[in-house]
């Protein structure tokens, strides 16, 4: 009897871009800035050079960063924005947070469709004029609003009239036509600055198992810019998220519904949510716990941590076999660095218990909980009239 | 001048072509670059052939013979062709072997450098290749199959439930290979036939678009499996594939009942299409040949001349110009073989 | 969106049609307008190719797991121009989709979330009653996109708007105000928008609203959310010193 000898079969050969279906985007826009079209703005230096999935880099830059907030985000769980700012600050990068900056507006498109293509790519464009104006670079903290600028970008490159459209509203606001060198999701960043965040991690993550669930938004829109590499599952899924755990030295839990969405629904979350509750335990939740019982649920979108993590209370309610902490993987890596679980994380904004996992991370939650009382009790008498990042250390 | 007519491949295409050019009367020199003749039947370990069900081995074997039998036929194994100069009548070719390079005359040249298996790392569905063992291609089930030895991979244990999911890396815009790749169907059709033969207490599943069984195919093959050989054929290709309690867990549509699907399975076969080979991509740009948007080798006339192409005197046939099944391969060895000949007497003025 | 539009797809009569008309006081003749506004939308050459019903859009759908929806059936239609069914399907269908865009896994490079995108607009642009009853309850949210710029503020953290997400939300819209000055960001200092946005920019906003023609879609599904938006519209920009006829 022979067997298939599975490591000569399986060797998975790089990627080529020469094989990649479509046009290389990097390209497309240098003959639009070229023909006078529009403005690039370029990617500050330094920068990491990352794999996308036709085997083409992707520049991430390191600091001089704009960032583009999420309202889900900021609205609601404020301590996955914070966490963001706080890492930046923690390496001593210089960023920037605008109040020049409007929401992408896409959950509202998605949801409700009261919009069109020229207002959606209008307030894109608004966005990065508005950042190129500073000089700093955007990065998208949100997983929609990514996906959505890769949309507009692709509309804008490939329809005429309707760039010169949304130029002409443009110039009615005093401001040029700008496309940055690449769109930059904040998680792309953490990936990139994985090892060096692993080297200044603090806590013991060694008995920690995060199951991942990637962001529908950030690799089935506009495919082949997402990250890819090919050691990390064959190159067959995106790396993002899952290449942090790793180095970190946790566990990647796997589940069989792992490509599933949320069932966020951007409408359904607000006006229908039987929906998404119904399908964020059934689809993700309990098929997590069933078959990987992780510590950790972690994601990069500001939709998914909220589908996440409140569809789990009503569920409760049924017997549904739930109860897995939710948070993004800025969260995750400001925990590991030593960031403050209630300064930072803002972790009393979410509602699954995530204590159990704060002890299995040797954190002191409740002494950490007294400290952050103790600043509520100073803001409440008007000592400190609000908590600083000299306060929390950055 | 030269009568020599130099064919590019040893695979079934270069052997029949070379076997009928040699009996025609002209002197064939084979550049092989393998080791070993036989071309994807033998290197890639094929068991049974779509027509017929005969045995791979021993049908390239009988071309093997056909061709090294026939008085004429020069073999050169582990070659290439690295240049041509020259023209129609008169090509001056040089072929690397080793460290060594020599120079050939020849006044025809034929190209049979045939196809590769699609790489199911660029598939865009999630199919996780390169993750899971017991996700094969039909290239890795036929060498099961001649050994009579077709198991989970991860356990070595005969499978219960095998499915195949057609059209992998064919049909597809996001890939950029829209074409079909025309034998799939059939070959996993056939072996799903062989694998209830080898294993009567599996169930075997079929996930198509369309099942295309041209021809006789459709009584030979698609009938029987389905009547005699209980083989499953839904409407639907899957989509995803995971692991769940140690298995692979499939995701599509049931399409005829109009719903999703999730399933187990034990082994997964992708039904992976032809793409140019490296050697067809090679001989194009060495020979100046131009190819289709996919790579393979363009032909004068899609309908009424199949194996000339743009060049003079030189000629191509089998999986080179496209997804081609035996058949097709043989017959357009075939013509290649007599077009080449009736080029040289017509300009060489032999063979006579 | 690799390859080039396919050729113009045939002008559909009534004989195209192989579904019943469900919408039967609705005239033929609608339904078609509608339809061709549909195609009219720059994005419509590159979500629609041809389908082979391989199935992959509805084994990815989050949607169809839960509805009675199929994405397939909706690339079906469209590519039929079955005009009935297309009519049937943006009033019944399109608002269970989730805009996931797990469909755009698709082999022929359809994308069905992206056609119902378009149906959506084309239901809210002429104010099919479905649309209005689908938002239903929405219109505090585009109130608050339209006029701050953020779509979900602290400040809609109540309890009886979200009932199901446990008693954490009773703790956060008790201690809003404290918690929120807990926060180090100093844009997050606010519980009326996510963040703070700057006049300047909003009026910027405002103006691409205007000049997109999204008020008047607004119109079309709630006239008195439209004039409020409009009021608080007309005196940021006057203030900015526009004068511009909303």
């Amino acid at each position: 009897m022979s067997f298939i000898p599975i490591d000569a079969l399986r060797t998975k050969p790089l990627p080529r871009p020469e094989d990649a279906p479509t046009r290389d985007v990097h390209e497309i826009l240098d003959e639009l800035e070229a023909a006078g079209e529009l403005i690039i703005h370029r990617v500050p230096e330094p920068y990491v050079e990352v794999m996308t999935k036709y085997g083409r880099t992707k520049k991430i830059p390191e600091q001089m960063t704009w960032h583009h907030k999420s309202c889900g985000q900021c609205g609601h769980i404020p301590g996955y924005s914070t966490a963001i700012f706080w890492l930046n600050r923690a390496f001593g990068f210089d960023y920037d947070d605008p109040t020049d900056q409007t929401s992408c507006t896409a959950w509202n498109y998605y949801a409700s469709a009261t919009s069109n293509a020229p207002a959606q790519a209008g307030v894109a464009m608004r966005n990065f004029a508005a950042a190129y104006e500073t000089g700093y670079f955007p990065i998208i903290h949100c997983g929609t609003s990514y996906g959505h600028y890769k949309e507009v970008r692709e509309e804008l490159i490939h329809h005429d009239d309707l760039r010169a459209k949304v130029r002409d509203i443009m110039a009615k606001l005093g401001k040029p036509l700008v496309m940055p060198e690449e769109i930059v999701h904040y998680s792309e960043w953490v990936h990139a600055m994985r090892d060096r965040i692993a080297e200044r991690q603090v806590l013991d993550f060694s008995d920690i198992t995060a199951t991942v669930h990637p962001a529908c938004h950030y690799y089935k829109l506009v495919q082949e810019d997402a990250i890819y590499d090919p050691d990390l599952y064959g190159g067959e899924r995106t790396a993002t998220v899952s290449a942090l755990v790793q180095a970190l030295g946790a566990t990647v839990g796997d589940y069989s519904t792992f490509f599933d969405c949320c069932g966020f629904g951007f409408r359904h979350i607000l006006v229908e949510r039987d929906f998404t509750r119904s399908f964020a335990t059934q689809r993700k939740i309990e098929v997590m716990k069933e078959e990987a019982n992780p510590d950790v649920v972690l994601t990069h979108d500001t939709g998914c941590v909220t589908t996440l993590d409140k569809s789990q209370f009503a569920a409760q309610a049924h017997d549904k076999n739930v109860g897995i902490p939710v948070m993004s993987d800025a969260q995750f890596a400001a925990l590991a660095m030593g960031a403050h679980p209630y300064r930072v994380c803002q972790l009393h904004w979410h509602t699954t218990d995530y204590t159990p996992l704060l002890e299995k991370m040797g954190i002191d939650w409740k002494a950490a909980w007294a400290e952050f009382e103790e600043d509520i009790g100073r803001l409440e008498r008007k000592e400190i009239e609000f908590l600083s990042w000299e306060d929390v250390g950055v | 001048m030269s009568d020599r007519v130099l064919i590019i491949g040893g695979g079934p295409a270069g052997l029949e072509a070379a076997r009928l050019t040699a009996q025609l009367g002209a002197p064939v020199t084979v550049i092989e670059k393998n080791d070993a003749l036989g071309g994807m039947p033998i290197s890639q370990s094929y068991a049974a052939l779509t027509h017929g069900f005969q045995s791979a081995e021993e049908l390239t074997n009988h071309l093997i013979e056909g061709a090294t039998g026939q008085s004429g036929v020069e073999v050169r194994l582990g070659s290439q062709v690295a240049a041509i100069g020259g023209s129609a009548g008169a090509f001056n070719v040089t072929v690397g072997s080793d460290d060594s390079e020599t120079q050939l005359e020849a006044g025809a040249v034929i190209v049979a450098t045939g196809f590769t298996h699609f790489d199911p790392g660029r598939e865009t569905q999630q199919y996780g290749y390169y993750e899971f063992p017991d996700v094969i291609g039909i290239n890795d089930a036929e060498k099961m199959l001649k050994d009579h030895a077709f198991v989970t991979p991860s356990t070595g244990k005969p499978p219960e439930r095998v499915a195949f999911i057609q059209c992998v890396g064919s049909r597809d815009r996001q890939i950029g290979n829209e074409y079909c790749s025309k034998v799939c169907c059939g070959i996993s059709s056939k072996q799903a036939i062989e694998v209830r033969q080898q294993i009567p207490e599996s169930r075997v599943f079929i996930f198509y678009i369309d099942m295309r069984m041209y021809g006789y195919w459709e009584n030979e093959i698609y009938w029987p499996a389905q009547e005699q050989h209980r083989v499953n054929y839904v409407k639907g290709i899957v989509t995803e594939i995971l692991s769940k309690n140690g298995r692979l867990l499939i995701r599509g549509e049931d399409t005829t009942m109009g719903r999703p699907m999730e399933v187990p399975m034990d082994v997964v076969v992708l039904a992976v299409g032809m793409e140019p080979s490296q050697g067809t991509r090679r001989m194009a740009e060495v020979l100046g040949l131009p190819t289709n948007k996919y790579g393979f080798i363009e032909t004068v006339h899609d309908t009424l001349d199949t194996v000339s192409t743009t060049v003079p005197g030189i000629y191509v046939c089998g999986a080179a110009t496209g997804p081609a099944d035996l058949d097709d391969t043989i017959s357009s060895a075939g013509a290649a073989a007599g077009k080449a000949v009736a080029f040289l007497r017509a300009s060489v003025g032999v063979p006579a | 969106m690799s390859s080039a539009a396919p050729a113009a797809l045939f002008t559909a009569d009534r004989g195209a049609t192989l579904s019943p008309h469900s919408y039967p006081d609705v005239s033929y003749e609608e339904k078609l307008r509608l339809w061709d506004e549909v195609k009219a939308d720059i994005r419509f050459p590159t979500y629609l190719y041809g389908c082979y019903e391989c199935g992959i859009c509805v084994a990815a759908c989050p949607s169809a797991r839960f509805y009675d929806f199929s994405p397939r059936k909706i690339a079906q239609a469209a590519g039929r121009e079955d005009v009935e069914l297309i009519f049937e399907q943006m009033n019944d269908d399109v608002w269970n989709c989730s805009q996931c865009f797990s469909c755009n896994r698709c082999p022929r490079e359809n994308s069905p979330g992206g056609l119902i995108t378009i149906l959506r607009e084309v239901a809210v642009n002429n104010g099919l009653a479905s649309s209005k009853e689908a938002l239903e309850g929405y219109s505090r949210i585009v109130y608050k996109i339209m006029t701050t710029g953020t779509q979900v503020s602290p400040d809609m953290l109540q309890a009886d708007a979200f009932p199901d997400w446990g008693p954490g939300v009773v703790d956060v819209s008790d201690n809003l105000d404290l918690w929120r000055r807990a926060l180090p960001p100093e844009t997050l200092h606010t519980t009326s928008m996510s963040w703070h946005v700057g006049k300047e920019t909003l009026t910027e906003l405002y103006l691409i609203w205007h000049y997109s023609g999204v008020m008047d879609m607004i119109a079309e599904i709630d006239e008195g959310l439209h004039m409020i938006i409009i009021d608080v519209m007309e005196e940021t920009l006057e203030d900015a010193g526009y004068d511009i006829e909303l």
